[in-house]
């Protein structure tokens, strides 16, 4: 009996320990929001959203620069890794046991683990110096490799879950190899496929490092890819290790609004994943 | 007499090191049902793959012998142009999800990038559905997706689909094994009517079936032909002491 109720004990023991635990550590991230939320909600407008950054001590500035600028390096990154990251899931679940296959897939798994700084050297190598100065090109090129990587696991697990029997029918059908993967195989795979991407697409939306010396930051608004560009983690990065006061304020809204945007993503796949 | 539409000629195939159809030479007859039947692993599957050339989905499978149809060989014609003249239909039915019940009808035409009117397409999907006995039950919402139908529906959804491409022949691969009776019941009965317009070829477990439904019945077993004939003659006085075990279930 005595033996009973101390079990009994340990048991409840063992769950408080589990939830005391989940508590403790919900605690440094419910900090990180209510300090963004508290010290950037004071400077977010609509002009802060729409003007451009201005020199420390003067009023109104703003970081539509750099929310456009991120918007436009995300795209490139999307424009460039949607494609190949498809076509390499598609062709993993294809070929899935051939040597290429499972050669590549080491190669994915080792640039998933390559820091996201080194990504940075390469395409300052590969891209800055051939093309004699940074660009936005050149840090979509970066964030493009970052986010492959996810885009093709993705894939390959989405597709592998199609049932043979689709494939079957199309080809039954007459319809060729090639259409048969892209009319019926993709489109069927799509919302595991969106989810990689906006999984993607969260991951590198606040990555700085690989920007430091690719996208470089600059204080005007551009469209031109081939110009250096800001963004909002490079705004987040220069102005909150800068001395005045009034732009680490608009770090705090920069912030603010990345994390906004990324929990924004996270919602929107949940709820296509739950689809 | 009856006309040869698909001849089959010294046809064997081994996949891997096994081999899985041995030497089997026959003929189907146009606008009759044969039934090929045999207890599980004899081969039957395969066979029928073998005369829209789906076996070439399967890695290592060899193919010797010749199939033709109307006098050309199979193995000599662009895949994609048999398999639009000799349809199929699969043991689970397999609409395709992310298309609406009119766009699956007219789905050989849609990813083949055949262009149709609108008014050809409305009368191959309205024509079809009612082959496939379908047309009253999804009538109203044919833009809705096929999901909320029952496993027979979209059984005949997938006919509906072979016919619409309007094959000569249409191989069924077990097509009820994975329905109820009443469905099964449904289906049998199109069959019947389909004759009218194609020659069937279908594989099926059930002896009951065979003898139902068929014209002609082929007995496989263990990858030899080992008796094919009327389905009357095979039913009642089969020459092959094989046959008659396998049909009074002493095996399989």
């Amino acid at each position: 009996m005595d033996q009973l109720s101390t079990r009994l004990f340990k048991d409840l023991a063992f769950r408080i320990y589990l939830v005391i635990t989940t508590m403790i550590l919900l605690v440094p991230l419910g900090l990180i929001l209510y300090y963004i939320v508290r010290n950037g909600i004071a400077v977010i407008s609509w002009d802060f959203l729409t003007s451009l950054p201005k020199p420390p001590g003067t009023s109104g500035a703003g970081i539509a620069n750099a929310i456009v600028g991120s918007g436009l390096l995300i795209g490139t990154a999307a424009l460039l890794s949607i494609p190949f990251g498809i076509t390499l899931g598609l062709f993993l679940t294809e070929f899935s046991n051939s040597r290429l296959a499972s050669v590549v897939r080491i190669c994915v798994e080792i640039l998933q683990g390559i820091p996201s700084i080194v990504i940075g050297i390469m395409a300052y190598l590969w891209i800055v110096v051939p093309m004699g100065g940074f660009s936005a090109l050149s840090g979509g090129i970066a964030l493009a490799l970052m986010m492959l990587p996810m885009i093709i696991r993705s894939t390959e697990e989405t597709l592998k879950l199609i049932p043979h029997s689709l494939k079957e029918a199309s080809l039954g059908l007459g319809v060729p190899y090639y259409r048969t993967m892209i009319k019926i195989i993709v489109p069927a795979g799509f919302n595991g496929i969106l989810t990689g991407i906006l999984l993607g697409v969260a991951r590198v939306a606040g990555e700085t490092a690989p920007l430091l010396f690719t996208a470089f930051g600059n204080p005007f608004m551009t469209l031109n890819v081939t110009q250096p560009i800001n963004s909002l983690p490079l705004i987040i990065y220069n102005f909150a290790t800068s001395p005045y006061a009034d732009w680490q304020q608009i770090a705090w809204g920069a912030s603010l609004i990345l994390i906004l945007f990324v929990l924004g993503l996270s919602l929107l796949t949940r709820t296509l994943i739950k689809r | 007499m009856n006309k040869q539409i698909l001849e089959i000629d010294h046809l064997t195939v081994t996949i891997g090191d096994d081999k899985i159809i041995k030497d089997i030479s026959m003929s189907f007859y146009r606008k009759k049902v044969t039934a090929i039947m045999g207890p599980s692993g004899c081969g039957k599957t395969t066979l029928v793959r073998c005369i829209n050339r789906m076996h070439e989905l399967i890695p290592n499978t060899v193919v010797s012998g010749s199939i033709s149809l109307y006098k050309k060989n199979i193995y000599e014609m662009n895949p994609i142009m048999v398999r639009r003249e000799i349809g199929m239909v699969f043991q689970r039915p397999n609409p395709f999800p992310t298309m609406s019940i009119y766009d699956n009808v007219i789905a050989g035409y849609i990813l083949n990038g055949i262009k149709l009117k609108r008014t050809e397409k409305d009368q191959i999907v309205e024509s079809s559905l009612h082959k496939a006995g379908l047309w009253n039950e999804v009538k109203d919402a044919l833009h809705r997706r096929g999901a909320f139908l029952s496993g027979g529906q979209q059984q005949r959804l997938c006919i509906a689909r072979a016919l619409a491409m309007k094959p000569r022949v249409l191989l069924l691969d077990e097509p009820t094994s994975a329905l109820d009776p009443k469905s099964t019941a449904h289906i049998e009965d199109l069959i019947s009517e389909l004759k009218e317009t194609v020659t069937i070829i279908m594989v099926t477990h059930n002896i009951g079936q065979a003898s139902r439904v068929s014209d002609f019945t082929a007995f496989l077993y263990l990858g030899e032909l080992i008796e094919y004939g009327t389905t009357e003659k095979l039913f009642t006085v089969p020459d092959d002491k094989r046959t008659e075990e396998y049909l009074s279930r002493k095996f399989g």
